[in-house]
């Protein structure tokens, strides 16, 4: 795994890809509040595993991290999405 | 020596297919973010894509080069050359396969 700081490791995940559009809006909406996987392919109807698989990347990248509580894994914005949570809601707001 | 000129046809040919798909995906992406990020993959990738092009009409249409690089063109100087279009479509193939996830 190799370590990228700073945003442009952002604006790639972000913005580089193909499902990089999908990935800000997962963030989006999970900055607004923390959920399951499968509450968030409801809310979004979006396919389960495609939710899942954004979330993985978005967990590499250390953008999002999970939470274990009483009702299974909830995935909330790590410490390091927080911290530049400016830039990152210049990204997102881009695509909302 | 014919062979070569087609290698390199094809290789060139599948450059452009692959900068065709890289492009999309960074136009559309340039499209929603309208970001300096966005803006300068794009230009890459619409700038690689005009090089390759170029090349591969070079070598199909041009009417004095294209017979030129058939007929006049010793192999050791189309190995060298094959050389650079395989290298960087083996370079395209893993940029496009990390960005189309």
């Amino acid at each position: 795994m190799v370590k990228v700081s700073g945003s442009g490791k952002l604006w790639y995940v972000l913005s580089g890809s193909r499902g990089g559009a999908r990935r800000a809006t997962l963030l989006a909406e999970l900055a607004e509040e923390p959920r399951n996987p499968n509450r968030l392919a409801a809310d979004l109807d979006i396919d389960y595993s495609t939710v899942r698989h954004h979330l993985d990347v978005l967990v590499e990248h250390e953008l999002v991290e999970t939470e274990t509580g009483d009702y299974g894994s909830r995935y909330v914005l790590s410490a390091e999405t927080e911290r530049n949570w400016e830039e990152v809601e210049r990204i997102i707001r881009t695509v909302s | 020596m014919g062979i070569w000129i087609d290698v390199a046809r094809v290789s060139t040919a599948l450059n452009v297919v692959l900068l065709l798909g890289l492009s999309y995906v960074w136009l559309d992406n340039y499209r929603q973010f309208q970001s300096k990020h966005t803006l300068g993959l794009s230009v890459f990738s619409v700038l690689l894509l005009a090089q390759n092009a170029l090349a591969f009409y070079i070598y199909s249409w041009d009417n004095l080069l294209s017979v030129w690089f058939a007929t006049k063109v010793p192999a050791p100087a189309w190995k060298a050359m094959l050389a650079l279009h395989v290298l960087e479509f083996l370079a395209l193939v893993f940029l496009a396969w990390v960005t189309w996830d």
